[in-house]
């Protein structure tokens, strides 16, 4: 019994275990995560090796260098980039996509094990650090506190970061701009040499004095106790009262020489949000944690949390990557289920009947439904590319159940009952279904295969649709004919509304039917002309193809910006600080309908910040993060915010660098697209140079609107030259002097001060005052073993001085990356601009430029995909060829496809969107749907043939018979996609251009096959039976001939055998 | 005794077989599969790609009296659905065992 028998037979089996697929699909929703993208394999190692003491260049010849040359022999992996700083290299190392991460680290690992012995004495061990999109941190808190001020790390860090770390998937909370309590013993020169005395003296009495002794244990009569010296401070005050000498018989107390002021520490980074001091709480997810979860916890106990913080503590939202997840994801459901109710509103228009319609509204969720268990089963996420794949294939499922419905329909009007019309209807077409879909599979299969980034979002999408397209070969094969063999019937009487409704439409359908026969009639007879016309509009259609920019992915209006500004290297941070002020004063003012909260960081970041320390900080930066309000809640852009932000920046000369990123951050796909070009070459001026020249000119393409050098400014700094003779001289030596040095400028830190379990440093140093001018460094005083205080500038000279920047190489070779921040342009344009300024250039020996970055991975990406689109045609025509076991007819329906590529270069053209990876994307599914309505109408015409009528006949009919479900299919995915094509929801740039490339081919395409097609038959039949004439006339002359000389022939034989 | 030779469209078989048990016809013999053509107007039933309909056969030996009355239903059938195609033969039986 085959499927759809057993089916039709037994419907209850039939229907309870679509159910159950349904129940299990739900079921799977409810439990599926929620993303934006597939998962990433992280693809992202890093090598952090510290040399304490060593300057950019030792770290680069002795640290980075080794390792790079041993870690290069890793396999898969595609680039090495390195960064020597002052005591630290950082190597990171970009794998290909698709790697088993955890075996490439064990890789990384041995190779260090055998550099280790390589590398200096005092470098420490190698760390390895894996780097993914996790690290962005995925919320962010603003805190806001007026009494609570000096107190608010302690407050947070007791109330808020231990309730928050707690929360499973929550890897790292770091408190930013709140100080830490220090207690700051701050020490007049003057005094202190007046008397005799030294910060290192004060410091070493403070910490003699503030301890506790253990005395021992000792009897008195039956009893034993202990006897202790208790001698720490219970309050900060006492410390003044602490005698640190005696001068002339009478004691010197710390206050005599120091003030002791209980506050916080000196340099510490400060956080102002929406202009108010206070500070920022960062939130960032263990490694494979679901963003949307963790945030939601988040939400969830921060009201919790609130009420168990001081009243004038406040904590606010300064950004929730979440949001933009859940919005996205929101507007594209909402796209799925208005795509789903064009498609049914279509199969009713054309099928005419409630009943058909009803069975096709209950097959077409079922596979989408179904495809939910593959995404649970996988572990994959909700997210953009599963829900396109949804919303693809919602136009595509119909198809196979109306083929099986249609034939059964044609059955119950010949006079058969519904069951036995159920059976033998599905009978006749199963082949042909099977066929169709697995011309599908020939699509869309490949493209699990695709390696590297675009193959990690196109895998998914792959799977997904061949899941679909599977359950839906199923559900038409079984499921399609029960419903039909039970809600189908013959329709015997049609209801008056019914007729005044439908009516029209029928009218305006037969109307297609007659207009269509009549240029399908013309378009065979006139053959060559069809072609010649389709051929110069194909022509035409390529010549608009120069005027398309490409782009690797769209940036996404996800409503943030990070701007990043630096001002010289040694700014104070109070000066940043004023600037920063300024600056949120005038964009407050400025951007008020657009910004919703506007934070800004400023200052040198304590050790004990994980986020910090990761990223760039220092007195002189400031680094804002800016959330914008939803994009239906504003007016501008972000692309156009960000440029406006630039253009206010333009009135600011004092910062060195200036950076807007759109989107918040540069990884991930989210981020502006810029054109990087790599400078390679070892001397640093002249790379130096070419990247300034580069700036220059790439400042003046259309649509750069803002160039970074990744290369940092040699840092001025001041040096103490000491003269090793006359330390020697003294008696002293140059880390003793050193240290004196540091002692009186960042401080000494004499103990710790205990209150309620928690400590507290107690620094002492300079007072402010003192610490301000070249001059009273030179007075410091340095005592020697005998006593004798010798001031610096008899021992040396404080001279002005650069140290050199960050070297960073790439691919072993030293480099500097100029990137240009786009907007308003496309990336190709801008790169091909780019190459031209570089042949401009005049380029010294040992100095290349590259071209790298996301025009990189767009032309690898563009690669692949070509690569697939033709590997899909193979195996189209494959599946084809041996559809209809013939090598021509494939061949005659592959002519539609260019014209599906033509109606995408059309369609990009008028809508003036960038050929993006998605719209290639689109292109490549339009093989498969175009290359089905060229099958539907290939195949009935070879039918018409075989039932009789000559081939122009046939292609007329046949054409007639099939033009509806040729229209009706195409326009089930074309409504399909509308909804993405016009969507203005968040994200919908990403799937805009998939869905305007589809449209297009499909419209152009559909309409140039219905009548080229038709007629390129016609020619190869025509060839076909003049063939078939000539052999004919062949053969009966041959047949002539022989009768003719028949008797020769014979006799020669006979007459051989008779001898 | 008679035989009939009943030819028709797959889509008959239920309501042949419900037919013959309405007329106490018992016995009879049933090939599935059958391919043919009507002599005047009857679509040919080749189970092939141009004409992808098959037929059935159901040969039943009757008494005579049973023969007009299962004729006469027969006709009914096939006048009501003309498109499916339906034909009945009937002959003498000679013998049997």
């Amino acid at each position: 019994m085959s499927l759809y028998e057993g089916s039709v037979k037994k419907p209850i089996m039939t229907s309870l275990c679509f159910l159950a697929v349904v129940i299990m699909g739900l079921f799977s929703l409810s439990k599926l995560p929620i993303d934006l993208y597939p998962d990433f394999d992280t693809n992202t190692i890093m090598v952090i090796t510290y040399y304490p003491g060593a300057s950019a260049t030792d770290i680069e010849n002795n640290v980075s260098r080794p390792l790079e040359n041993s870690l290069n022999s890793v396999s898969n992996l595609k680039h090495i980039t390195s960064k020597s700083s002052e005591n630290v290299s950082l190597i990171t190392l970009e794998f290909e996509y698709g790697n088993d991460i955890a075996e490439i680290t064990n890789d990384v690992r041995d190779k260090l094990d055998m550099t280790n012995s390589m590398l200096p004495d005092d470098a420490e061990t190698p760390i390895i650090f894996k780097f993914s999109t996790d690290m962005i941190p995925i919320v962010m808190l603003s805190v806001q506190a007026n009494e609570s001020q000096s107190a608010l790390y302690k407050i947070l860090d007791e109330n808020l970061v231990n309730s928050l770390a707690r929360i499973p998937g929550v890897g790292t909370v770091s408190i930013s701009g709140a100080p830490k309590r220090e207690i700051q013993v701050y020490c007049d020169p003057n005094k202190l040499e007046a008397f005799d005395l030294s910060v290192e003296t004060i410091s070493a009495i403070i910490g003699a004095e503030n301890r506790n002794i253990p005395g021992g244990s000792f009897d008195i009569g039956n009893e034993t106790y202990s006897m202790r010296v208790e001698g720490e401070f219970d309050d900060s005050r006492q410390l003044q009262n602490v005698v640190v000498g005696s001068k002339n018989g009478s004691n010197i107390y710390l206050r005599d020489v120091a003030t002791v002021v209980d506050t916080v520490e000196e340099r510490v980074q400060q956080t102002y949000n929406n202009g108010v001091k206070g500070a920022m709480v960062i939130i960032q997810k263990q490694s494979g944690a679901n963003s949307v979860e963790i945030s939601k916890a988040v939400m969830k106990v921060l009201p919790e949390l609130q009420a168990k913080l001081p009243s004038d503590v406040k904590l606010g939202v300064i950004v929730d990557t979440s949001d933009n997840i859940i919005n996205t994801i929101d507007s594209l459901k909402e796209t799925v289920l208005f795509a789903l109710l064009f498609v049914i509103l279509v199969v009713f228009v054309f099928l005419g009947r409630w009943r058909a319609t009803l069975i096709i509204c209950i097959t077409i969720p079922l596979s989408l439904i179904a495809s939910f268990i593959y995404l649970a089963i996988t572990g994959n996420s909700l997210n953009v590319i599963s829900l396109s794949a949804l919303s693809i294939s919602i136009g595509m499922v119909v198809d196979d159940a109306i083929v099986v419905l249609e034939n059964i329909t044609t059955h119950i009007e010949r006079g058969a009952e519904p069951k036995q019309a159920a059976i033998h209807g599905t009978n006749e077409v199963a082949l042909s279904v099977i066929a169709s879909t697995m011309t599908m599979f020939a699509v869309f299969f490949p493209l699990t295969m695709i390696s590297g980034m675009t193959g990690v979002l196109f895998k998914q999408l792959g799977w997904m649709m061949c899941v679909i397209m599977f359950i839906s070969l199923i559900a038409s094969l079984s499921l399609t004919p029960m419903l039909c063999a039970k809600l189908l019937k013959l329709q015997k009487k049609q209801t008056k509304a019914f007729k005044i409704i439908y009516a029209p439409v029928e009218k305006a359908l037969d109307a297609l039917d007659d207009g269509y026969e009549k240029l399908l009639n013309w378009g065979v007879r006139h053959r060559w002309t069809v072609i010649a016309g389709c051929v110069v509009f194909f022509v035409v259609s390529l010549l608009s193809l120069s005027t398309i920019g490409t782009e690797f992915f769209p940036s996404q209006d996800n409503g943030r910006i990070a701007v990043k500004l630096e001002l010289p290297v040694g700014t104070r941070t109070e000066h940043a600080q004023d600037l920063a002020t300024k600056l949120t004063q005038e964009w407050m003012s400025k951007y008020k309908d657009e910004i919703k909260v506007c934070n800004y960081t400023v200052g040198q970041a304590g050790s004990d910040n994980t986020w910090a320390s990761l990223s760039d900080n220092g007195s002189h930066i400031i680094s804002f993060n800016i959330s914008l309000f939803d994009v239906a809640d504003r007016e501008r852009s972000l692309a156009t915010v960000c440029d406006l932000m630039r253009e206010d920046l333009k009135a600011y000369p004092e910062f060195v660098k200036k950076q807007v990123i759109l989107g918040g951050a540069n990884t991930g796909m989210s981020g502006q697209t810029t054109a990087d070009f790599e400078v390679y070459g070892y001397d640093m001026n002249a790379t130096d140079s070419i990247s300034l020249q580069m700036k220059r000119e790439l400042l003046k393409v259309k649509g750069v609107s803002e160039v970074n050098i990744s290369r940092g400014d040699y840092q001025p700094e001041y040096h103490v030259e000491f003269d090793r003779e006359k330390l020697a001289l003294h008696g002293l030596n140059l880390s003793t002097a050193g240290t004196y040095l540091r002692n009186r400028i960042n401080g000494a830190t004499a103990s710790k001060y205990r209150e309620d379990g928690d400590e507290y440093d107690i620094k002492v140093r300079y007072a402010p005052e003192f610490r301000t001018s070249l001059e009273s460094f030179e007075n410091i005083l340095i005592y020697n073993n005998k006593g004798q205080g010798v001031r610096i500038k008899e021992l040396g000279t404080v001279v002005e001085s650069f140290g050199p920047p960050t070297i960073e190489r790439k691919d072993r070779q030293r480099v500097v990356t100029v990137s240009a921040v786009i907007s308003g342009a496309a990336l190709g344009d801008v790169v091909a601009d780019g190459q031209k300024i570089i042949k401009t250039l005049h380029i010294p020996e040992g100095v290349t430029v590259a071209v790298s970055g996301s025009f990189e991975d767009q032309q690898e990406s563009f690669a692949d995909l070509a690569t697939l689109g033709l590997l899909i045609l193979i195996m189209v025509f494959i599946v084809m060829a041996a559809q209809f076991e013939s090598l021509s007819y494939p061949f005659i329906i592959m002519f539609s496809i260019p014209f599906a590529f033509s109606g995408v270069i059309l369609a990009l053209f008028v809508t003036n969107t960038t050929l993006i990876v998605m719209s290639l994307l689109g292109g490549i599914m339009l093989i498969g749907i175009v290359v089905k309505n060229g099958i539907v109408l290939i195949d009935y015409t070879n039918l018409c043939r075989e039932r009789g009528m000559s081939a122009i006949q046939s292609a007329i009919a046949a054409g007639r018979s099939r033009l509806r479900p040729v229209v009706m299919t195409t326009l089930t995915t074309l409504l399909g996609m509308i909804p993405m094509a016009i969507s203005q929801g968040q994200g919908a740039e990403m799937w805009r251009p998939m869905a305007i490339s589809v449209i297009g081919g499909l419209l152009v395409s559909t309409v140039l096959t219905l009548i080229l097609v038709p007629s390129i038959y016609c020619i190869f039949a025509s060839v076909g039976i003049k063939r078939e004439r000539k052999s004919m006339v062949h053969k009966r002359e041959i047949a002539a001939y022989y009768e003719a000389h028949k008797s020769e022939m014979v006799s020669r034989k006979k007459s051989k055998t008779e001898n | 005794m008679k035989s009939v030779l009943i030819t028709f469209d797959q889509a008959y078989y239920d309501r042949i077989i419900s037919l013959l048990d309405h007329l106490n016809c018992r016995g009879f013999s049933y090939i599935e599969q059958v391919k043919g053509r009507g002599s005047k107007k009857g679509e040919p039933h080749y189970g092939s790609h141009a004409w992808p309909a098959m037929c059935s056969a159901i040969m039943s030996v009757v008494e005579d009296e049973k023969v007009d009355p299962l004729l006469e239903e027969l006709h009914k059938l096939d006048i009501a659905t003309e498109k499916l195609g339906l034909r009945a033969f009937v002959w003498n039986i000679e013998k049997s065992i």
